[in-house]
């Protein structure tokens, strides 16, 4: 990797400027891939600034991740096709609530929801956070991408006793 | 004097290859006013299931997301798993790697064109393009010793090298592709039958298509030029030079044109792979334990930008690997496209998306003022689509 990473440094020192000490950890591994965590206070902020302002316009998906006590969801953002840069936020288990940002890049609808399905995120402003890819009489309390629900645990929870 | 709209079910029993849909149509007459997908019928917990293996056995979960483009999904997932280890694989393994990733392609166009040529109801080229498609099912059968499974890629390189005697045969079997799709895109381009059904129908303004996020030749027909082979160049794509193809029409046709011309770029870059490869190892050793890390892999598979999110902690499985298809990504656009047609259209729109549509799709009409229901499969909307146009 002799690639040069100037422009992503850049990307990161605007961040910094922008939200200051909010800036959690920040990361370029390797040229045109950025990953950013933010304090989540100022992710509405962070997202719009991104979006509006430095042209990370595309959403090319988001993931959530379990880490224990919170849930990351990482919101990887692309520019022109070419820059992926990945900002991360955490939310409490016991919190689970996050601004939407469909109404900034529509695209984001069936993402937000699937987060949804999986970790039980929830999306504010959101218009429809109906299940996308769970099926219908799955149990509420279920969310299967959580470390706790071993594949062990859903089996037995959803085919009533492990036995079908 | 207005009329109550009339909602349709549409699915959710679609035996496609990755993500079968469920669409609830809002219909006035004959237009579409209103569409809601729903998928995951068929989700089969592959991202869970990647927690519980370890690297090796994920190889071969990962190659069976999908039927068409496995070897798109194992290439996004060894770069990932390479990117953490912080390996690089050797040139020759880069080669192979893009050879199979565009004889992918070329396949994937193939299929699709016949679909789409079957959705409208023109038979003979549905017939002809599934013969032509079998040249290079052969080819990939050659190279890897499987027709759609390839398992080329293992983490540190390709598993099977490319001969001079393998080159030579794709380099005859490359002539016969090109030659024939010359031959469809002039169909396409002066036949009635395909221009009256495909232009000007499911309109995707350049505007929506950056707003809901399209990908991949979807976005291209709408003169977006973007293609993550070109823009983020992995594999052996930064030593290739080839064109990314745009058509501004917006339409079903110009899907169809750029797949066509996608074709022909991915002769010329097998041509030049095959010209230039370079010698050496197809793999190197890789330790069985992935040290902590995280990585995004991006890669151009035959229907758009794929991405993989691995995350590592240093044991021999992932923490967490989050795959996301381009079909997702084209679901919102696909919407879009559906609003404001007619119901006629709904399954060469849908196909333009190329989200592996298959024939045996059920649908049921339910009328709400009276509780009417009929049910009519995909091949029946299809009869009715075409009658419907031939009434015209």
């Amino acid at each position: 990797m002799t690639e040069e990473t100037t422009e992503e440094n850049e990307i990161v020192r605007k961040m910094k400027h922008l939200i200051g000490k909010n800036v959690l950890e920040s990361e370029v591994t390797r040229p045109r891939r950025i990953f950013i965590l933010v304090n989540k206070k100022v992710f509405g902020k962070a997202i719009r600034y991104l979006t509006k302002r430095m042209d990370f316009s595309h959403v090319s998906t988001i993931t959530g991740v379990d880490v224990g006590e919170e849930i990351e969801v990482i919101y990887h953002l692309n520019r022109a096709g070419t820059t992926e840069l990945s900002l991360k936020v955490r939310v409490a288990k016991d919190k689970l609530v996050l601004p939407t940002i469909t109404d900034i890049i529509p695209g984001a609808t069936l993402y937000e929801r699937e987060v949804h399905d999986i970790l039980g995120v929830i999306f504010e402003g959101h218009p429809d956070l109906s299940p996308v890819i769970l099926p219908e009489g799955w149990p509420s309390d279920v969310y299967p991408l959580r470390k706790e629900w071993t594949i062990k645990k859903i089996q037995k929870k959803v085919t009533k006793g492990g036995k079908r | 004097m207005s009329y109550p709209t009339i909602r349709i079910p549409f699915g959710p029993q679609h035996p496609f290859h990755i993500e079968p849909e469920y669409f609830m149509f809002e219909v006035d007459g004959e237009r579409v006013v209103g569409v809601k997908p729903r998928i995951g019928y068929v989700h089969r917990g592959i991202e869970k299931a990647t927690e519980d293996r370890t690297f090796i056995q994920n190889l071969y979960l990962i190659e069976r997301i999908c039927g068409i483009c496995s070897h798109a999904h194992t290439t996004c997932y060894t770069q990932a798993i390479e990117e953490i280890l912080g390996v690089e694989i050797p040139p020759r393994a880069k080669f192979i790697r893009t050879i199979i990733a565009e004889l992918e392609r070329i396949h994937n166009h193939y299929l699709w064109l016949g679909l789409a040529a079957h959705e409208i109801g023109f038979e003979t080229l549905f017939m002809y393009s599934w013969r032509d498609r079998e040249i290079v099912m052969d080819l990939l059968e050659l190279v890897s010793g499987n027709r759609v499974h390839y398992a080329m890629n293992t983490i540190g390189g390709v598993r099977r090298d490319v001969t001079p005697e393998i080159v030579e045969k794709i380099r005859k079997g490359l002539d016969a592709l090109e030659e024939r799709m010359r031959y469809y895109k002039k169909i396409a381009m002066t036949e009635p039958t395909i221009s009256k059904r495909a232009t000007g129908i499911g309109i995707l303004k350049p505007k929506d298509a950056i707003a809901l996020c399209a990908v991949g030749p979807t976005l291209r027909a709408s003169g977006i030029k973007r293609d993550v082979r070109a823009d983020d160049p992995y594999i052996a794509y930064d030593e290739i030079p080839f064109n990314v193809i745009t058509y501004d029409g917006c339409d079903v046709i110009s899907r169809l044109f750029v797949r066509c011309d996608e074709v022909f770029e991915s002769v010329n870059i097998i041509r030049y792979a095959m010209e230039h490869l370079p010698e050496g190892k197809i793999r190197i050793k890789v330790p069985r334990r992935v040290p902590e890390g995280e990585a995004v892999s991006r890669v151009e598979a035959p229907r758009g930008e794929l991405i993989h999110y691995a995350k590592t902690s240093g044991t021999t499985k992932p923490e967490r690997y989050k795959v996301r298809s381009p079909t997702l990504g084209n679901i919102p656009s696909l919407c879009k496209m559906l609003v404001g047609g007619y119901i006629a259209d709904i399954p060469i729109v849908i196909a333009g998306i190329d989200p592996c549509f298959s024939c045996t799709d059920r649908m049921a009409f339910v009328n709400i003022n009276n509780n009417k229901q009929w049910i009519l499969s995909g091949e029946e909307l299809r009869r009715y689509a075409i009658k419907w146009y031939r009434k015209e």
